[in-house]
C-alpha cells in the first residue's frame, strides 16, 4: 500500500551513500574497489555505483544507490527476493531467491541495479554491510555515509 | 600453462595499410620485459629498424599498458607510446612518449595489452576497438576538426564511455611538435608521435571495454596495499596549485578565479590536474607546463581578464590543434629573442611578433604552425630544426634547449643529477624523474607544512642511494649511482605502467621522517600477478629494459659523443631570463647562467658508464653485461652489426 510521495519519503531509519560531485575527479577508484570486492575482479562496469564523467565540461558525478525510503527495486520485485536490513536499513537482494528477471532494474530510476548476465542475478549495492570500501578509498573524500532518522 | 594473471594477455596489432589486423600473445613478451615500455621497446627493437623514417609507412607506434594498468594500484592509468620519433633532434630515433588518463585503462578493459599500429592509410580514417570487432571508419568529416570535436562526434556515435585518442590539425600536417590527445589535454606530447598518427592517416583510435575485465591474484592483498600506499602517499599539496612545485601569487589568483574543480588521470590519488573554466573561450584541465604563456601574457595586458584569455587561449589551442605546449614554452621566448635581434620581422614571419604576450600573437603562432603557413612551416618542424634553416638563430634556440630537440624541463644549469639524466637519454628525461626531482628540489622548498626538511630529505637520501651526496646539487659526485638507479626503475615504472609522479615513493607526506616505501611497485606486481617479485629483482628487469634500450640508441649510431648537452651549457651563459622571458620550468632555478663544468661532467659521465657495465671509450653496453641481463639476442644483433 506504499506511494511514493514526498511525504513519506522518510518514513524509515536508513544509511546510504551520498556523493559530492564537486569534489570527485572522476577517477574511478570507487568503481575499481566495488567490484574487486563484489566479484574478485576489476571491472568498472559492474560496479554497484558509477561515475558520469564529462571531461570537456569537467563535470564528474558519482551515482550511487540511494536505498530508497521507498524503493521501487524492491516493490517491483515479483518473488520477494528484495528486503530491508535491519541494521542498517540497507536495500538488498537476496540472490537465492533472486531471478535475473530485470524488473528491478528496469524500476530503479538511478540505474543502480546491475544485472550480471552470465550468472543471471540482479546485484546492487549493499553498503559493504555498513562499512563500504568505495568511501574509504575514494582519494577525494568525494562521497560519505548519510543517516537518515525516521520522520516521526 | 603457466598463471598469467594481470595482464589481458593479448597484443592487438593493426595494419591499417591493407586493413588487417592480427592478435599475438603478449607472453611472448612480459617474461622478460614486463608490459609497457618493456614490451613496447622489444617491439621496437624487433621492428623498426635504424633506416626507418619517422613519418615512413614502416614506423609502427606501439601503445603498450602494463600488468597494473587499470587496477586499484594508486597512480595505474598512465600508457606508454613507443616509435621512431620526429621530433628527436639531429636524428630522428627510437623513443618513448607516455600518456596518462583513460584510453590505456579501456583498451586493457577490451582484452588488449597493447595496439601496434602499422603501415598507411590511403585516405583518412579512424579505428574503433570494439573488444573483439576491430573495425576501420572513413574520417574524411573528422580530418580538419579539432581534437575536442573529433572526440565529440566519437563518444557520440560509439557511447559515452568510449575512450578516444587523436591527433588535430596538426599532426595531420605532419608536424614534428604535435601530440596524440585524450579527452582534454591527455597528450603524448614530447615525442612528435602525433605527426606518426598523421602520416599513417589515422586520425583517432577509439575503445571501448565495457565488461571486459581483469583478474588480480590476490584481491585482498591488492585492497590492503593500495590503501596503504594512498595513506603512506599522504595529502599531495600539488593538487592545490598543479604547477611543477611552487605556485606564484598571480598563479593562485587565476586558479581563484576559474578553476571548476580537479581532474585526474584513473585511478590517481594525488590529481594534478585542474579543470579550468575562462569565460568566452573552452574549457580544459590543466597542469605545470600549460601555463607557458602566463608571463607574456600578464606582461602584456596585466592581470586582467584580457591577459587571462590570452594565456587561456595558448592552453585550449595547444589542446585543440594537438601542439605540443612544452615546444611552444621554450618557442615563445626564442621568437621573441629572434625579433629583438631583428633576425625575424613581421612580414616576413607574418607573425604580429611586436605584440608578443597578446592573444593575437599565441593564436596566429599556433595557427600558421598547424597549418604551415609563413614561418610557420619552418617552426611546425619544432624549434631545433627550424633553428637549422632561420639564419642566425641557433645560439638563442641554445638558450632554450639543452640536448635532443627538447626544450629545457628543470634547470640543467643548476643540477647535476638533472644534467646527466638530459645528456645520457634520447628526449628529455624529466618526464620520468619527477620523484627525483621533488626529493632533491622542489619538496625542500614547497609551503609549510607541506615542506620537506633538508635533514630529512638527506635521510631519505642516504637510504635510498646510500649516500646524502646524492641530492646535493654542488656536486656531482654520487650522481651517476643515483641517476642509473633511476632510470631502471623508470624503466620498471613505465612498464607496469605506474605513474612516475608517484613512483617511486621515496617521501612520504604523511610520516613523521617522511620515508616513503620503494619497494611499493614490487609489492603491487607481487599481488596483482601473483609471482612473487621482490624490490632488487625488478630492479634488474628495469636494468634490463634500460639496456634495450640503450642498444636500440646505440644501433641507431649513438655513442658517448652524444650523450651531451648543446655547447652554450658548458659555458656560463651571458643572458639572464628573467620576467617577460622566463620559462615556466626553469623556475626552480637560482642560476640561469652557470655553466655546467665540462670535465667534471664528463668524469661523472665515465662513473656512469662503469656503473652501468657499459663500454667507456663507446658508450655501448658490453655484451658481457647484455647476456648477464638475459639479452643474449640483442647482444647477438648489436655486436654482430660491429
Amino acid at each position: 500500500m506504499m506511494n511514493s510521495g514526498f511525504s513519506e519519503i522518510n518514513t524509515r531509519t536508513r544509511q546510504s551513500l551520498v556523493a559530492n560531485p564537486l569534489a570527485c575527479t572522476g577517477c574511478r577508484t570507487c568503481e575499481v574497489i566495488c567490484s574487486l570486492i563484489k566479484t574478485g575482479h576489476i571491472c568498472p562496469e559492474i560496479a554497484r555505483l558509477h561515475i558520469d564523467r564529462d571531461p570537456f565540461e569537467g563535470r564528474f558525478v558519482p551515482n550511487v544507490c540511494h536505498q530508497c525510503s521507498i524503493p521501487y527495486c524492491l516493490n517491483a520485485c515479483p518473488v520477494d527476493a528484495i528486503g530491508i536490513t535491519e541494521k542498517f536499513g540497507v536495500v538488498i537482494i537476496d540472490s537465492e531467491k533472486c531471478t535475473g528477471c530485470g524488473l528491478c532494474q528496469k524500476a530503479c530510476p538511478y540505474g543502480m541495479i546491475i544485472l550480471e548476465e552470465e550468472q543471471k542475478k540482479g546485484f546492487k549495492c549493499d553498503l559493504c554491510g555498513g562499512n563500504p570500501q568505495c568511501v574509504k578509498a575514494c582519494p577525494m573524500n568525494a562521497l560519505g555515509i548519510a543517516y537518515f532518522g525516521a520522520r516521526s | 600453462m603457466e598463471e598469467f594473471v594481470g595482464w589481458a594477455g593479448r597484443i592487438l596489432r593493426i595494419n591499417v595499410t591493407d586493413r588487417s589486423t592480427q592478435v599475438i600473445p603478449t607472453q611472448h613478451y612480459s617474461k622478460r620485459f614486463i608490459g609497457g615500455l618493456g614490451i613496447a621497446a622489444k617491439i621496437a627493437w624487433d621492428e623498426i629498424k635504424p633506416d626507418i623514417g619517422a613519418l615512413d609507412p614502416d614506423n609502427k607506434l606501439i601503445y603498450a599498458t602494463g600488468p597494473l594498468t587499470g587496477t586499484l594500484a594508486p597512480g595505474s592509468g598512465r600508457m606508454e607510446i613507443v616509435g621512431k620519433s620526429p621530433r628527436t633532434f639531429p636524428k630522428e630515433v627510437v623513443t618513448r612518449s607516455g600518456m596518462g588518463g583513460y584510453w590505456g585503462v579501456e583498451l586493457k578493459y577490451a582484452g588488449y595489452d597493447a595496439v601496434i599500429l602499422e603501415g598507411e592509410a590511403e585516405e583518412p580514417l579512424y579505428i574503433w576497438i570494439d573488444k573483439e570487432k576491430v573495425k576501420f571508419f572513413d574520417a574524411s568529416d573528422l580530418w580538419g576538426k579539432d581534437t575536442f570535436i573529433t572526440q565529440k562526434r566519437l563518444k557520440k556515435k560509439h557511447g559515452a564511455k568510449t575512450q578516444v585518442i587523436c591527433v588535430g590539425p596538426a599532426g595531420e600536417n605532419k608536424s614534428r611538435i604535435a601530440t596524440i590527445i585524450s579527452e582534454t589535454s591527455f597528450a603524448s606530447g614530447k615525442s612528435g608521435f602525433g605527426a606518426v598518427m598523421g602520416a599513417k592517416k589515422v586520425k583517432a583510435i577509439a575503445v571501448q571495454g565495457k565488461d571486459g575485465h581483469i583478474d588480480v591474484a590476490h584481491p585482498g592483498r591488492l585492497i590492503n596495499l593500495a590503501s596503504y600506499y594512498r595513506d603512506l602517499l599522504g595529502y599531495n599539496p600539488m593538487r592545490e596549485w598543479t604547477v611543477g612545485y611552487i605556485p606564484t601569487d598571480y598563479h593562485l589568483r587565476f586558479y581563484k578565479k576559474y578553476r571548476a574543480g580537479n581532474a585526474s588521470c584513473f585511478g590517481c590519488p594525488l590529481q594534478c590536474f585542474a579543470f579550468i573554466k575562462v569565460p568566452g573561450l573552452d574549457s580544459s584541465q590543466v597542469n605545470c607546463v600549460n601555463y607557458y604563456y602566463m608571463n607574456p601574457a600578464y606582461s602584456y595586458y596585466g592581470e586582467t581578464l584580457e591577459g587571462d584569455q590570452a594565456l587561456w587561449e595558448g592552453v585550449v589551442l595547444c589542446n585543440k590543434l594537438g601542439i605540443c605546449s612544452f615546444e611552444i614554452a621554450g618557442m615563445v621566448p626564442w621568437l621573441k629573442d629572434l625579433f629583438d635581434a631583428s633576425l625575424i620581422d613581421e612580414n616576413s614571419s607574418g607573425l604580429p611578433l611586436s605584440q608578443h604576450g597578446s592573444r593575437k600573437f599565441i593564436k596566429e603562432l599556433l595557427t600558421s604552425i598547424t597549418f604551415r603557413k609563413n614561418i610557420g612551416d619552418v617552426l611546425a618542424e619544432g624549434a631545433a630544426r627550424a633553428a637549422t634553416m632561420l639564419p642566425g638563430s641557433w645560439p638563442f634556440y641554445e638558450k632554450y634547449y639543452p640536448a635532443h630537440g627538447q626544450v629545457e624541463h628543470n634547470s640543467v644549469r643548476d643540477f647535476p643529477g638533472i644534467a646527466l639524466l638530459w645528456a645520457l637519454d634520447s628526449r628529455d628525461p624529466m618526464i620520468d624523474h619527477h620523484a627525483y626531482r621533488h626529493l632533491s628540489v622542489s619538496r625542500q622548498r614547497w609551503p609549510n607544512p607541506h615542506k620537506l626538511s633538508l635533514e630529512k630529505a638527506q635521510a631519505v637520501s642516504e637510504k635510498i642511494f646510500g649516500s646524502k651526496t646524492a641530492i646535493d646539487h654542488s656536486t656531482y659526485a654520487e650522481k651517476p649511482k643515483a641517476i642509473a638507479y633511476c632510470q631502471n626503475r623508470s624503466a620498471v615504472i613505465n612498464s607496469l605502467v605506474l605513474c612516475d609522479f608517484l613512483y617511486p615513493i621515496f617521501v612520504s607526506q604523511s610520516r613523521e621522517d617522511r620515508m616513503g616505501d620503494t619497494a611499493a611497485e614490487s609489492k603491487l606486481l607481487s599481488a596483482v600477478t601473483g609471482v612473487e617479485i621482490s624490490e632488487k629483482e625488478l630492479d634488474r628487469v628495469g636494468e634490463r629494459i634500460w639496456n634495450l634500450l640503450r642498444a636500440i640508441m646505440v644501433r641507431e649510431g649513438r655513442t658517448k659523443r652524444e650523450d651531451t648537452l648543446h655547447e652554450s651549457y658548458f659555458r656560463k651563459s651571458k643572458i639572464k631570463r628573467e620576467g617577460k622571458n622566463e620559462m615556466q620550468f626553469t623556475r626552480l632555478s637560482s642560476d640561469h647562467t652557470k655553466p655546467v663544468p665540462r670535465q667534471i661532467f664528463e668524469e661523472a659521465k665515465g662513473t656512469y658508464y662503469r656503473i652501468r657495465g657499459w663500454d667507456g671509450k663507446t658508450g655501448c653496453p658490453t655484451q658481457e653485461k647484455l647476456i648477464a641481463l638475459g639479452l643474449n639476442d640483442i647482444a647477438n644483433e648489436l655486436y654482430s652489426l660491429g
